[in-house]
């Protein structure tokens, strides 16, 4: 039992470190992945054929193919096609498609869930349609939109672990190369769910009570 | 308490007027649905416009024509010197142009709730008129006395009665100065006393000078406030005339079965 705790104890600023590097590669494809599922959600709507086929075609496959696909995808397909990324820039630019593949289809039904009578408002005042999305229709699909746009992200903090598959150093490549070199997976990989939960279980509890804030606050 | 505006005198004056609205043969179907058929009138500058007519008869569909809401099927809208013509497609700068010149009130308002009342009706001066945010706020606060809601001016609309609301979404109109305001049913979705607060704040318009289109259930605010009333039934216009005249003596057996069943409600 202390040689388990001394265990743990020496493995939590590997642990620290694989947690920071989960919470910037999350960050950043949140940070990229959401603009480009607003730019979709949006995209699938055009009337003009040369930006709706292609705004599909990205959403299908991001949201067709599994998300250890594109990873891999990124890291060991693309330097075939003469670009190498590091296991960081290849991770960032999986999982933001996949982020924008799918927040995409959750920001189409905040932006349909806006009453059409805002449309005509923005029309009848004289704004142009980007004003009008800009200022009137699109604050109001995301305002809707926010609470599963969270939930979501906790998703996505969890799936990161899949990079570990392209050796980018996040919490779960950390519990298994200390694994590998100690052969204690159990107790390791039970510390890493531990961290993932402290993260996770509070912020699935903010949302929750973010999204009872939000409903108090819409037409 | 509505006061009776001398409407005979204005009648005469209007006529030399100049005319802000003209519809000529206007048409507008939804697929095999009639909805308005072969609409013709025009509205003089200052000029207070009543149209009443039974649910579905294609009022709000004129009036969403009028700023090209809906595009027309058949004939020409011209509003303050824009004419649109159903043969050839509005541009952008013709369509911005036209609804400046023409402010809408819907029935339901249509304020932007994620927005403070101040910022519902400086944004639209910002974004379309190009005016600084403290030029659009001077204007914005002025109009919003102006409705008796000044003091509502940080909050945010849902935090308003229906008529204050409503009140909210004519000063946005306002602000853009338009040549013509349109009323699509204003007080429909109010309480009676709420509605009063709205017809009140659209007398005061009319008696500055407003040229106004305004559909109605009201009938009093179409016989005392308004100049002329269009009765329509089934997408055309049946009866037109000064109010008084329409209201007493209908000429078409349609239009005295529609004024019955209004006034013995
Ligand atoms: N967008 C639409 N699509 C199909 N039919 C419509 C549409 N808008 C109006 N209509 C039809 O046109 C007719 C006139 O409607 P409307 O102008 O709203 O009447 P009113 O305002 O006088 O009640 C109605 O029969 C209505 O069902
Ligand atoms: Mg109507």
């Amino acid at each position: 039992m202390i040689d388990l705790l001394d265990f743990w104890r020496d493995s939590v600023p590997q642990l620290l470190d694989g947690l920071e590097v989960t919470l910037r590669i999350t960050g950043v494809a949140l940070a990229l992945g959401i603009p480009l599922g607003l730019a979709l959600a949006l995209g699938v709507q055009s009337p003009t054929s040369s930006i709706r086929y292609p705004s599909l075609a990205i959403v299908e496959i991001g949201r067709g193919a599994p998300a250890l696909i594109l990873l891999q995808f990124a890291y060991f397909g693309l330097p075939s096609a003469g670009l190498s990324l590091s296991s960081f820039a290849a991770a960032s630019m999986a999982l933001a498609w996949t982020t924008g593949a799918y927040t995409s289809e959750i920001i189409r039904a905040g932006l349909q869930a806006v009453p059409r009578g805002q449309r005509e408002a923005a029309v009848a005042v004289g704004m142009t349609h980007i004003d009008g999305l800009r200022f009137v229709i699109v604050p109001q699909a995301m305002r809707i939109a926010a609470p599963a746009l969270l939930g979501f992200a906790v998703l996505m903090l969890q799936a990161s672990s899949l990079c570990f598959a392209i050796a980018l150093p996040e919490l779960l490549s950390q519990a298994y190369i200390i694994g590998t070199n100690t052969f204690r997976y159990m107790p390791i990989l039970c510390l890493a769910g531990a961290l993932y939960a402290a993260i996770c279980i509070p912020a699935s509890l903010a949302v929750a009570s973010i999204e009872r804030e939000l409903s108090r606050h819409t037409a | 308490m509505l006061s009776v505006s001398p409407r005979e005198e204005r009648a005469d004056a209007l006529v030399s007027r100049r005319e802000y609205v003209r519809v000529e043969g206007l048409g507008k179907s939804f697929g095999p649905h009639r909805a308005l058929d072969d609409i013709n009138f025009a509205v003089r500058s200052g000029e207070v416009v009543a149209i009443i007519g039974p649910s579905g008869s294609g009022k709000s569909t004129l009036l969403r024509c009028l700023n090209q809401l809906e595009t027309q099927s058949e004939g020409s809208v011209t509003l303050a010197g824009i004419t649109i013509d159903a043969a050839k497609p509005a541009t952008r700068q013709q369509l911005t142009e036209l609804r400046r010149s023409a402010g809408m009130v819907f029935q339901s308002f249509n304020l932007f709730p994620h927005m403070s009342v101040l910022r519902n009706v400086s944004l639209p001066q910002e974004r379309v008129l190009g005016r600084s945010r403290k030029e659009a706020d001077e204007r914005s606060r002025a109009l919003l006395s102006r409705v008796g809601l000044e003091a509502k001016a940080d909050q945010y609309p849902n935090r308003c009665s229906g008529g204050q609301q409503q009140r909210i979404a004519i000063a946005r109109a306002l602000a853009l100065d338009p040549k013509i305001m349109l009323f699509d049913e204003p007080t429909s979705a109010l309480d009676p006393e709420l509605g009063l607060e709205v017809l009140a704040v659209m007398q005061e318009l009319a008696e500055a000078g407003m040229t106004m289109i305004v559909v109605t259930h009201e009938m009093h605010f179409a016989e005392t406030v308004s100049d002329r009333i269009i009765i329509m039934a089934d997408g055309r216009i049946i009866e037109e005339g000064p109010s008084a005249e329409v209201m007493r003596r209908p000429t078409t057996e349609r239009a005295q079965r529609f004024l019955n069943a209004v006034k013995n409600r």
